[in-house]
């Protein structure tokens, strides 16, 4: 079909609608089994440690990308850590509002060389700066189905 | 003789917000036939095509077998580098350099118009256990990136809206961009927030085009050209895909592609040497955040570089003449092609009303966007 006016659409001309229905599983390995498992059963976050290059990875590895040993020896990190950066979330995937502004922050764990990505929670846009300590809060233990979600986010340390 | 690589011939469509006219095979046969007339080339002398692609962004599995019929490469040597067209020029020079070809067609294009829902599409690039679940766009990445760069710089948000302004100024002397726009920073400041500190205009709007290059030995070079473009420093590299682990403020992707590229091209003093770059800036903010990468000025200079106008058009180092992702428009895979398409007509003396007098080495530097890491850095000259 020949085009004689300005097209402003992509569904102007004649076109095939289409979409990809395929589904996926996405086993977690052994590190993300450890991980996840601790979160689940202990309310906690494990590492594991490369002595050799001197990274602490969390979550775990089970092999160093650096040096790439085997790393199969899981450290208990604790759940708290600080906001390495932060961003504030304005937009659902669909482009569409949230329905309120949520902040994402990459939280750095005490004493280790990763963290979590994960949402602040209690914390305000005006309290919210770089170096801030925050502590994981959880779901209640019956809730948590070992995921990321099992995460409720982070919020101030609890002294 | 030392055995030298040039481009002898390239052709684009020019990019666009939609192309709803052509489908994306017809897109890339033009920018194809343009690369061979503009080369004096019939494609059936041609030795072997890369195209740059991603199954993802063009609604294929296995989109390599769909590349040949529209760039004359059926029953060729061909082959698909899911990366971006810096990284497919890096394999086309090698495969120049073994000798087994004499040139090598290049091949990267967008039809970002075809994704109905690309943010969903970037989206399924991250790590679908430890991230993927949160449901957050892509951009809030880009978000966490640009305020840990600000803080460890001093980089002011305003100083990113200058990036946009500048850009999009530039693109309007650039026929072939999508963006172009006469804008003030606070128009950036007071658009839609998005993941702040980014807003709306601050991100770069995807774009549709194609970019072929035809690429040389030497000795076929200067027969086939009078204007060869050599290819004088290559290199790329992807840091660690797991976020929880990545330096947020520093790109260490772009760091070593331009170590080893300059490396190659036997660059020591990158500012004194380059004469003009495109990098990569599909978020204001990395533009800045490339420049000191590539150690054009120092960490935290970029933004006061910027405001000196020493990165305008007039200026001293003239950075994204074209008008960058900002005023070009974000085209995947086809970043680094716009990048190397500005970089030639440059050094030819063909980029009419943004043409910068004199000038002998560019660089072109991409990064595959968020969530990757990965970044390539191509230095041409006409000399």
């Amino acid at each position: 079909m020949a085009t004689t006016e300005k097209m402003s659409k992509t569904t102007t001309p004649t076109h095939w609608d289409a979409d990809i229905p395929v589904n996926y599983v996405y086993t977690y390995g052994l590190a993300g089994e450890a991980f996840f498992r601790a979160i689940k059963d202990r309310g906690t976050f494990l590492g594991t440690r490369c002595d050799a290059c001197d990274i602490t990875y969390v979550p775990p590895k089970a092999y160093c990308d650096r040096c790439l040993e085997a790393l199969d020896k899981y450290i208990d990190v604790g759940t708290v850590g600080y906001v390495d950066t932060f961003t504030v979330s304005f937009k659902n995937m669909d482009g569409s509002e949230k329905p309120r502004p949520r902040i994402l922050a990459m939280i750095k764990i005490e004493g280790t060389d990763g963290g979590i990505i994960h949402y602040l929670d209690g914390i305000s846009i005006e309290e919210v700066a770089l170096g801030l300590p925050v502590q994981a809060i959880f779901k209640p233990k019956a809730q948590r189905k070992g995921g990321i979600e099992d995460i409720i986010g982070f919020g101030p340390v609890k002294r | 003789m030392i055995k030298r690589v040039a481009i002898v011939g390239i052709g684009t469509t020019g990019f666009r917000p939609i192309t709803p006219d052509v489908s994306y095979r017809e897109l890339i046969f033009e920018a194809a036939r343009k690369a061979y007339t503009d080369a004096g080339i019939e494609p059936s002398e041609i030795g072997g095509f890369i195209t740059a692609a991603e199954d993802f962004l063009e609604g294929y599995s296995i989109c390599d077998e769909y590349c040949p019929d529209q760039i004359g490469a059926v029953l060729k040597p061909t082959q698909t580098i899911p990366g971006d067209f810096i990284q497919a020029l890096a394999t086309g020079y090698m495969m120049i350099m073994t000798g087994a070809f004499k040139t090598v067609a290049i091949e990267a294009h967008s039809k970002a118009s075809n994704v109905k829902n690309i943010d969903e599409l970037m989206g399924f690039a991250f790590d679908p256990v430890y991230n993927r679940p949160l449901r957050e766009t892509p951009h809030a990445i880009a978000g966490l990136e640009m305020t840990r760069y600000m803080f460890e710089t001093c980089t002011s948000a305003e100083q990113c809206a200058r990036v946009v302004v500048k850009n999009k100024g530039n693109a309007m002397r650039n026929p072939y961009a999508a963006f172009g726009a006469d804008i003030a920073e606070k128009d950036v400041l007071n658009s839609d927030p998005i993941s702040l500190p980014l807003h709306r205009l601050d991100i770069a709007p995807h774009a549709d085009g194609a970019v072929v290059a035809v690429l040389a030995d030497g000795e076929t070079a200067l027969a086939l050209s009078e204007t060869p473009i050599w290819i004088e420093g290559l290199g790329w590299c992807t840091d660690t895909p797991t976020l929880e682990m990545r330096d947020w403020g520093e790109a260490a992707y772009a760091r070593l592609a331009a170590e080893m590229a300059y490396k190659m091209a036997g660059i020591a003093n990158p500012a004194g040497m380059i004469d003009f770059a495109e990098i990569n800036d599909e978020y204001s903010f990395k533009e800045l955040q490339h420049m000191e990468a590539l150690k054009l000025c120092r960490p935290g200079e970029a933004g006061h570089l910027l405001e000196s106008g020493a990165t305008s058009y007039a200026g001293d180092i003239p950075i994204n003449v074209s008008g960058g992702a900002l005023g070009v428009g974000h085209l995947f895979e086809a970043s680094g092609a716009h990048k190397i398409l500005e970089l030639v007509e440059q050094l030819r003396g063909e980029a009419g009303a943004r043409q910068i007098p004199d000038v002998n080495i560019g660089l072109a530097q991409v990064w595959r966007g968020v969530p990757t890491a990965t970044g390539a850095v191509a230095i041409l000259s006409n000399m």
